[in-house]
């Protein structure tokens, strides 16, 4: 391909900024987790950078400590469970709000949205004092809902962008092909929608792992999750073991990652 | 009655149209899209449905494919009605303007998909989409996506897909759309010769008249939601039945005159006959018109521009009262086209062919 040998100004402003944005981002967003990580191999038994040695101790120590592994499981739990209701709450609601022929779609979309721009920390205690209220205590289930209701207006609206964007042909051309509406939406509609649902259940699952602001509120006593856990830890202890826990995480978040760009690629999820 | 290729099918000549529209209205809200339109379509044939855009052509084939119902008269296929009957039910295949291949699907399974819905045995579909890939002469692509095939490829993917389920009617919204102008004439006659040799009684779409008139048995002129006249390209061309189809087909000259008698006097001095009294306006075509560079005949102009167009030379004539004529001549070898600038006298080669409309 020939290229123009002078960019226009415009273009040259455009790539510059482009590349001071990339830089900024990533020098803000990578570099502290990467000193995370340094620091989480240091032998000191006290966060300091940089590090003085190498060892896996820390890892070692945290997977020998019950509670961080049980906390992480439960926040496994927490994710896939809420990543589960999102799929079964929020797929029909995308549909219905986009394909939806009767009055009060807008309405549906709205109210799917409005626990989310409310602040975790609004919704968590609201939920707390309602659970109260009517003799729900906290529990690992009561923050799983808890958090769905915070986070279903991203599958929702992921879902819904990519719904808008289908040909609405391709749904009337299976209706002429002999499908019947349950035949079209499995053969047709869920398998082009499948891209977007897979982006919004990572979303969902981060959030589910990750939620603190929710979380702090609902969770069971007995079943701290991750972040809620972390939060104890770093108030107690001022060892590399919180930098450990951290790089677990990391790794976690690639290998998702990977995963995710190997099976649909990175492109859907970026919509 | 045009003959299709088929031969035996057209032996039983009157035999119930396949297709009935009667009297069908579509409103949107209040506003009115389709007016009492009415249409037989028998076996085999294929109407055109040809008007400017947004006068309805679309808004009729979806009420016929039972994407939308009409709200007042009927739809008949075969006898049966179809109002209220689900789309999935309806005996029509679709050709839609943008295809509407499932990307997701390979050519075979998009070919197959309409047995499966069906529940069709495996190796039943399996040959008879082989058998309809073969038809529109893509045996070899089963494997590839519709994002792999060029435009007149994915069309033909989109016909093959409605072969196999053997539709009673076929419905083709302006399939031409999306190809560039030299594939579009080669697929026009193609597809036309393919239709005809399934014997498939079809509907199609166009705003392109050279389109409807390749395509068509019969062309149904639509105008603003009513259906203005329906009659062989032929008879369109040379018998337009009101002034908004012999404007929209082809090119026209008009101009207004009086009626008295049965007979129009025309500008040269003929004379046309008409069932119309009072003011009327004339229609001739411009090839029904000859020049005459040094004639004194009565009806006198002034050649403004010519242009050669293929075997026609094409002149512009202005004559009294600021009109242009638009005149078509054979080229021939032996005299040159008049000059631009020069006067002519301007007659009517066969009065019987002048139009004669209400004024
Ligand atoms: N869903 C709708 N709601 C309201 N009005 C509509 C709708 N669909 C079409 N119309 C109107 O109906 C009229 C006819 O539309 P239609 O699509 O049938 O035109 P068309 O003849 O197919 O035109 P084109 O050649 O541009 O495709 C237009 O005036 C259009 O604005
Ligand atoms: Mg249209």
């Amino acid at each position: 391909m020939i290229r123009h040998r002078l960019f226009p100004l415009s273009d040259l402003l455009g790539l510059g900024l482009i590349h001071a944005v990339a830089i900024f981002s990533l020098v803000l967003l990578v570099a502290p987790s990467i000193i995370v990580v340094i620091i989480s191999f240091d032998t000191r038994a006290y966060v300091s950078f940089p590090p003085e040695g190498f060892t896996f101790r820390w890892y070692a120590e945290v997977f020998d400590k019950g509670e961080l592994v049980e906390a992480m499981l439960n926040s496994l739990q927490v994710g896939l469970t809420v990543t589960l209701l999102c799929i079964v709450l929020g797929v029909p609601t995308a549909l219905a709000c986009v394909r939806g022929r009767f009055r009060g779609t807008t309405a549906l979309s709205v109210f799917v949205l409005v626990p989310h721009m409310v602040p975790g920390i609004v919704l968590g205690v609201a939920v707390l004092f309602a659970g109260s209220l009517v003799g729900v205590v906290p529990s690992i289930w009561l923050q799983s809902i808890a958090i769905t209701v915070f986070i279903l207006a991203v599958m929702v609206r992921t879902v819904q962008s990519r719904l808008m964007r289908l040909d609405p042909a391709l749904e009337e051309a299976a209706a002429n092909l002999r499908a019947t509406p349950f035949q079209s939406l499995r053969t047709v509609t869920l398998p082009l929608l499948m891209p977007a649902i897979l982006a919004g259940a990572v979303f969902t699952f981060v959030e589910g792992f990750d939620n603190l602001s929710v979380a702090i509120f609902t969770h069971g006593f007995r079943d701290r999750p991750l972040p809620v856990e972390l939060l104890a830890l770093v108030q107690y202890t001022s060892s590399p073991l919180v930098a450990a826990v951290s790089g677990v995480q990391i790794v976690l978040a690639i290998a998702a990652l990977v995963a995710v760009s190997m099976s649909i690629g990175l492109d859907n999820v970026n919509e | 009655m045009m003959k299709g290729p088929s031969g035996p099918a057209t032996t039983v000549a009157s035999a119930a149209p396949v297709l009935r529209i009667g009297a069908v209205s579509k409103f949107f809200g209040t506003f009115k899209v389709l007016e009492d339109c009415t249409l037989d379509v028998a076996e085999g044939e294929i109407v055109t449905l040809l008007g400017p855009s947004g006068c309805g052509k679309t808004t009729l084939l979806r009420c016929i494919a039972g994407f939308w119902e009409a709200n007042g008269g009927t739809i008949e296929i075969d006898g049966q009605h179809m109002f209220r009957v689900p789309v999935n039910r309806r005996p029509v295949g679709v050709v839609f303007q943008s295809y509407a291949l499932f990307p997701h699907l390979t050519v075979a399974r998009n070919v197959g998909y309409a047995l499966r819905m069906r529940g069709l045995p495996r190796a039943e579909a399996k040959a008879r989409v082989a058998e309809a890939l073969d038809t529109v002469s893509l045996t070899g692509f089963e494997d590839r996506y519709p994002a792999q095939l060029s435009g007149g490829q994915q069309q033909r993917v989109a016909i093959a897909r409605i072969l196999v389920m053997e539709p009673r009617v076929l419905l083709l919204d302006e399939p031409f759309n999306a190809l560039d102008a030299k594939l579009r004439g080669t697929m026009q006659v193609e597809l036309r010769l393919l239709i005809k040799r399934l014997g498939l009684t079809s509907i199609f779409v166009t705003h392109d008249q050279e389109e409807a008139l390749t395509m068509s048995d019969r062309i149904a002129v639509m105008r603003a939601g009513c259906i203005e006249q329906v009659a062989a390209p032929d008879e369109i061309f040379d018998r337009p039945a009101t002034a908004y189809v012999a404007d929209f087909i082809g090119t026209s000259n008009f101009w207004s005159a009086r009626a008295e008698g049965g007979l129009v006097r025309l500008p040269d001095g003929q004379t046309a006959s008409t069932v119309l009294k009072g003011e009327v306006r004339v229609m001739v075509r411009p090839h029904n018109l000859r020049l005459d560079a040094a004639g004194q005949g009565p009806w006198q102009g002034r050649v403004a521009f010519h242009r050669s167009v293929g075997p026609l030379v094409e002149y512009h004539v202005e004559i009294e009262g600021g009109m242009t004529l638009r005149v078509a001549t054979m080229r021939q070898s032996a005299n040159r086209p008049i000059r631009d600038d020069a006067s002519v006298s301007i007659a009517v080669v066969d009065p019987a062919l002048c139009a004669v409309y209400p004024g």
